[in-house]
């Protein structure tokens, strides 16, 4: 390790500190299941709105997408469009969700059904599966990034990050409940967003705050002859072969379906609905995340194309093909800029401070998600009828935690080595296939029963993973040299599915097993209870505030009596 | 869940139809208004590239400029949402979600009335705390 080295390990201990004294806090004032699963739903909208932006804005995003941008130009742009655009759709939804659930996605899903065990079995089934994917993808990510800004190199490196990032967010999760961990996305949201505001003012700086002349010399730079123009990445044209052109051409837009599609239904996104007071509250906090999360992308475009032209291509490349430190390399560049090699280190530990700060947050939003999911849904009312004591059910999210975050822990070990960015497209894929056309027709359609409930979502999640499973990026998909770019060694072929994007054909699917789970079962739907469902979720009338029961002085539900048992 | 109250009653309620086509006309306007742009957007990146790649200022292109466009689209939508939903839905879901709850609390209280003469009528004993008085008979 070099003096840089050490300079970025005693920010991640800082970081690390703060948020253990935040956990802390959290623990001492957390009495019952609202304050662990919602945070007592005592967060105000513009916390909820960062705490939001926290959540969605992953390791992914920030270094992936200036990564994209600064190796292929445009394209990576076409990515930030799509995580954006996407959050018009929660908007819409997030009133109604707030209104009709309690904690989870299948609080809402359930509501008006006949049978709910079996809807909130499969809704436990779709949110643990997304969460994992996705937490896969991130603890994979940060081994490779947290050893590279340490200096340390090789697989046993890599493991041990992996093995302290899990030991952090379990415990943030198990130990804090979801006030520690809205405290840990605020401060993360915080963090990334000024330090992307830093870097991109120093980047246009360095260009007179002209946005022409930054992508003229990024063009130059990049070697490329369409460095600014779509198709370097996605949608690539095929010489002579227009087959291939126009799958590659669908696949792209496959891609932007699923990611416009799947924010609305990602476990971490929508658990985070139920932190705050009430539906207004939930509609400005989406407003904040919209214009942070807005604001940050477009900054993502002088990020990527300002390392384009600052760091160039070569250097990129050499340090990660896929351009995952270009955001990382543009800061040392820009720090040394200013202040000579002590610059360069101090704003790259900096920028790697925030990266780490990034990844902790998003992975333990994600175990946040799974576990509530598990103990409020299938322990609280598949096992145990909705009847279990509070102190007993959060016990057990917190037990969940532990069990969920070394599942990942030892799946990103063994996959430490393995390029597994796709698993990000792909859960969103599955959020958009398994879980969009449950909450939708849940809310929307009178008709919808548990039997189109339960079809749509085993419907969309199967057909995403099976596509996906079929696809190149899991086996037959050679560079030039006959070196494997799939998850298979080169030679293992069984690939039959030629996009790497399921989207285009698992969303319509989950919509069509839902329309048809409805349609062909004789159960019929309970017009009362929908029409019940209506009204709590268009207006408001018997949500659950911060007491835990509803707005109403009616007898306390099973879940609010023994708050002090713990 | 057995003891829950239900509020579909409200249902068939004038105003609470007119706040759902409201809303319902808002979410269609909205979902058409940002899903067509996007995929106008992405379909034009896909497969009108010499369009895209028109030079519109200097080095930006027509291809970023639709992107940045698509951003401020973003904005604007979600503010004409909130807007919106502040002038036109707010204050009628708030005005029956306060008769809605009066409604169901006077229903209560009927039914505690109910309960109460029914016990009178039928000279029942008051219900009593039955294990808060055997701890303080016992040990104490």
């Amino acid at each position: 390790m070099t003096g840089g080295h050490l300079l970025t390990f005693g920010l991640f201990v800082v970081f690390i500190l703060i948020t253990l004294g935040v956990t802390f806090w959290a623990r001492a004032n957390t009495r019952n299941a609202t304050d662990f699963y919602a945070g007592g739903r005592a967060f105000s909208g513009p916390q909820n709105g960062l705490a939001l932006a926290g959540d969605y804005m992953s390791a992914a995003s920030f270094l992936g997408i200036a990564g994209i941008i600064a190796l292929s130009g445009y394209d990576g742009f076409l990515y930030s469009i799509g995580f954006l655009v996407a959050w018009l759709l929660t908007l819409l939804l997030v009133e109604l969700m707030r209104n009709a659930g309690r904690f989870t996605m299948a609080d809402v899903l359930s509501h008006r059904v006949r049978r709910q065990p079996k809807v909130r079995t499969a809704a436990v089934v779709s949110t643990v599966t997304v969460s994992v994917f996705y937490l896969l993808a991130q603890m994979v990510g940060a081994g490779a990034l947290v050893s590279l800004l340490l200096g340390l190199e090789g697989g046993t490196a890599r493991a041990v990050t992996i093995i302290v990032v899990g030991a952090m967010m379990v415990f943030y999760v198990s130990f804090g409940g979801m006030k520690g961990t809205t405290w840990v996305q605020i401060i993360k949201a915080v963090l990334l967003m000024g330090g992307t505001i830093v870097l991109t003012a120093l980047v246009l700086g360095r260009f007179g705050f002209n946005l022409s002349d930054m992508l003229g010399e990024a063009a130059k730079a990049s070697g490329q002859e369409n460095f600014l123009n779509a198709g370097n990445r996605y949608g690539r044209e095929v010489e002579g072969d227009p087959v291939a052109t126009i799958i590659n051409k669908l696949d792209f837009i496959s891609l932007a379906l699923a990611l416009v599609l799947g924010t609305a239904g990602l476990p971490h996104i929508v658990s985070r609905f139920f932190t705050v007071p009430d539906a207004r509250a939930a509609r400005t906090s989406v407003n904040w995340a919209i214009g942070l999360v807005g604001v940050f992308y477009l900054m993502t475009l002088a990020l990527g194309f300002g390392a384009t032209a600052l760091v160039g291509h070569e250097r990129i490349t050499a340090q990660d093909p896929s351009g995952n430190t270009a955001a990382l390399q543009l800061a040392h560049v820009l720090g040394e800029h200013i202040g000579g090699p002590v610059g360069g280190d101090l704003l790259l530990a900096f920028i790697g401070a925030v990266a780490f700060a990034t990844i902790l947050a998003v992975v333990s939003g994600l175990v946040m998600a799974a576990s509530t999911s598990l103990a409020h849904d299938y322990f609280g009312h598949v096992l145990m009828f909705g009847r279990p004591r509070e102190s007993q059910e959060v016990g057990v999210a917190r037990v969940s935690a532990f069990v969920i975050g070394l599942f990942a822990v030892v799946l990103a070990v063994v996959a430490r080595n393995q390029n597994v960015a796709f698993l990000v497209a792909l859960a969103f894929a599955m959020a958009a296939s398994a879980n969009l056309p449950a909450i939708v027709l849940s809310l929307f359609w009178k008709r919808f029963n548990s039997t189109g409930v339960v079809a749509g979502i085993y419907g969309g999640l199967s057909s995403s993973l099976l596509l996906v499973f079929l696809s190149p990026v899991v086996s037959g998909k050679v560079d030039a040299k006959g070196d494997s770019l799939s998850l298979f060694p080169a030679g293992v072929d069984f690939h039959l599915f030629p996009m790497e994007n399921p989207g285009l054909f698992s969303i319509p699917i989950g919509f069509l097993c839902a329309y048809l789970g409805t349609r062909l079962s004789r159960e019929k739907a309970d017009q009362e209870r929908y029409d019940d469902l209506a009204v709590r979720s268009l207006t408001g009338t018997g949500s659950h505030t911060a007491e835990g029961t509803g707005r109403q002085n009616g007898v306390p539900s099973a879940h609010s009596n023994g708050s002090r048992a713990w | 869940m057995g003891g829950r109250h239900s509020y579909a009653g409200l249902a068939q309620d004038r105003r609470f139809r007119l706040l759902k086509t409201r809303f319902k006309r808002l979410a269609i306007s909205i979902v058409v208004s940002f899903l067509g742009w996007y995929f106008v957007y992405i379909i034009l990146s896909a497969f009108a590239r010499d369009f895209m790649a028109r030079p519109a200022f200097g080095h930006i292109n027509v291809a970023l400029l639709l992107g940045i466009l698509q951003f401020v689209s973003t904005f604007y939508l979600a503010w004409r949402y909130t807007r919106y939903a502040r002038r036109m839905l707010d204050p009628l879901s708030q005005q029956l979600r306060d008769e809605a709850e009066q409604h169901r609390a006077e229903m209560e209280n009927i039914e505690r009335i109910m309960a109460e003469r029914r016990r009178i009528e039928t000279w029942a004993a008051p219900p009593r705390p039955a294990r808060h008085r055997r701890s303080s008979g016992g040990l104490r």
